[in-house]
């Protein structure tokens, strides 16, 4: 039997594989440039962006707003989801009143109450991390929920036949428990905060790494909308990169 | 709305399957075309909602609304739109400079004063310098924001002096209401819209046009349906024309139906269509505006230096030489219409 390949190297292969196909179908001109950029015009229109920047703000601002959105959209709505999840999980009067709303905001595309929102909050940031917000907080409640909910119950009876009150039962017991369930709660949030950035982008933009990506894609400069998709990409991978490794750090118990 | 399109389109069928069966006899007439369109209150409407475009093109049509002239390109080059109907001048000028697979075939109005400043009255803008610090609102890559920007230029101003926000005509229109923007450059029905609830209109149009920022609505058809179905496109051709006329001879019935498409009222419909200028195509095979051979048309020079703008905004790469413009707009279709 072949030795087994580490998944490094089949990452690494896989990448490799894929930038070899590029390479071949772009260079043979096989496919103009508009539909798929080839290396070289990806790096032109790369280092044109990080150089003089795109309509008169640098890379970096865009960067910067857009990371500063997510930023503020998942902390808010993780936070106050996990918060009113974890109150549902213990509270099943609390879980029937909010249910509901949760259940119904969760599967909602954002884009639909776009202009309702700018109605209500207007064109600014309110608006754009509102819209995040919102994204964000029904994953993180049923996460929390759950989590909450598939805690033993032998865990439960054990601690109250040893005197615990609530408050300790709660905090000794629920919070441990259901803790690496919140945390894959923010992950998943987080991966929907950032998928949703390009339609909060939408409500007046004019800058955001997001708005570049559809500005440009208006009128096909596909080599900026490329490099925009990279951009994007490699942060959205490092933002998950630092959430796996807090999850590790504060939850290294799971599965345990 | 879909609805009542559908049986429209089923009465219709029953009615012209002679018509069809007639044409498919001397020219194979499409299966079906796609047509992007924008829901605005034209004479296209009236044509669209009567049925004259299905009876002239001798297909069934798909009506797809596209959210801009941009989309359009995108789905011509995608395969999956045959006719633009009434897309930017501005859309078309960055398609040719790409080779996007498309014809220009006719103009169907020079905006002229369609799509003008409005600002709100409160703001107390009253000439450009007053702009400063401001908050304006266009769709970007539109033709309103073609002459925005020429605005913004020929008066000195930034991009740094002026916020310039991106916004959709609805978007426009919410935001207005909270007087969160303190102008918009749009066009109807967003801009009548706007002005009723507190705007002014601030004409720059006139200065624009002579500075060179000259903007028209456009026929486009994708070159292989132009290819393979002349006479689809010649008798669309024909339909639009028969629409133009109606809305000159009987200008209020034609408004009630145009209303009705754009879901204005016949008051509004009518205010708005007389703001542009509709270009019969008998005048348009000429050097005034797309020519004929051997007769270069001006409007060839008007999609050049719109690409030139478009360059130097770093919006497209780069803009050809004037011929591959007047290789793009073919005025045989009009001349067989209507020569």
């Amino acid at each position: 039997m072949p030795r087994a390949l580490p998944s490094w190297a089949i990452a690494g292969l896989s990448a490799a594989l894929l930038l070899a196909l590029w390479i071949g179908v772009t260079s043979g001109g096989l496919v103009r440039d508009l539909f798929l950029p080839g290396p070289r015009d990806l790096w032109d229109g790369l280092t044109e962006l990080v150089q003089e920047g795109y309509k008169g703000r640098s890379i970096l601002e865009h960067m910067g707003m857009s990371l500063l959105r997510v930023g503020a959209g998942f902390l808010t709505g993780a936070a106050v989801g996990t918060l009113l999840g974890l109150g549902m999980g213990f509270a099943p009067r609390l879980d029937a009143a909010a249910s509901p709303f949760i259940e119904f905001l969760r599967p909602l595309p954002q884009l639909a109450y776009l202009v309702l929102l700018i109605v209500w909050l207007g064109i600014g940031e309110s608006s754009k991390i509102t819209m995040l917000f919102l994204a964000a907080l029904p994953v993180a409640a049923v996460a929390a929920r759950d989590g909450v909910r598939n805690v033993p119950s032998a865990r439960l009876q054990t601690a109250r036949a040893l005197g615990a009150s609530d408050w300790q039962v709660l905090r000794h017991v629920v919070l441990p428990s259901a803790l690496p369930e919140v945390l894959i709660g923010a992950r998943l949030a987080a991966g929907i905060v950032y998928g949703t950035l390009i339609a909060a982008e939408i409500i007046a933009g004019s800058n955001g790494i997001g708005w570049m990506i559809m500005d440009a894609g208006r009128f096909l400069r596909s080599d900026y909308v490329f490099a925009g998709i990279a951009m994007i990409g490699l942060a959205g991978i490092a933002i998950d990169r630092i959430l796996v490794w807090v999850e590790r750090r504060v939850v290294h118990w799971a599965g345990r | 709305m879909n609805g009542m399109g559908l049986t429209r389109r089923g009465a219709l069928l029953g009615a012209g399957a002679g018509v069809l069966a007639a044409r498919r006899a001397w020219a194979a007439a499409p299966p079906g075309v796609n047509i992007g369109f924008f829901t605005e209150t034209k004479p296209t409407m009236v044509a669209k909602n009567l049925g004259w475009f299905e009876e002239g093109a001798g297909a069934k049509l798909a009506w797809t609304e596209m959210g801009s002239g941009a989309d359009i390109n995108t789905a011509i080059t995608a395969g999956s739109c045959d006719i633009g109907l009434a897309t930017g001048s501005v859309a078309t000028a960055a398609a040719i400079s790409q080779g996007l697979p498309l014809q220009l075939v006719g103009i169907v109005d020079n905006i002229g004063p369609g799509e003008d400043m409005t600002v709100r009255t409160a703001a107390g803008i009253k000439s450009p310098a007053d702009f400063k610090g401001k908050k304006v609102a266009t769709p970007f890559g539109s033709t309103s924001h073609f002459r925005l920007l020429g605005f913004l230029k020929t008066n000195g101003l930034t991009q740094r002096d002026v916020t310039v926000l991106d916004m959709k005509p609805a978007a426009i229109q919410a935001a207005w209401s909270r007087g969160e923007i303190d102008a918009a450059y749009v066009w109807p029905p967003a801009r009548s819209k706007i002005a009723e609830n507190g705007g002014t209109p601030l004409k720059t149009w006139d200065t624009l046009e002579k500075a060179g920022y000259v903007i028209a609505d456009l026929i486009v058809v994708r070159t292989g349906f132009a290819q393979q179905y002349p006479d689809a496109v010649v008798g669309f051709l024909k339909a639009y024309d028969r629409a133009l006329a109606m809305w000159q001879d009987k200008p209020e019935e034609a408004a009630v139906i145009v209303a009705k498409e754009a879901g204005v009222t016949p008051a509004v419909a009518t205010a708005d269509m007389k703001e542009y200028d509709f270009v019969p195509f008998r005048e348009q095979a000429g050097p005034q505006w797309l020519g004929a051979p051997g007769v270069p048309g001006k409007f060839a020079q008007v999609l050049k230096s719109t690409a030139d703008f478009l360059v130097e905004q770093r919006s497209i790469r780069n803009a050809p030489g004037l011929d591959a413009f007047q290789k793009a707009i073919n005025t045989d279709f009009i001349r067989k219409a209507f020569g």
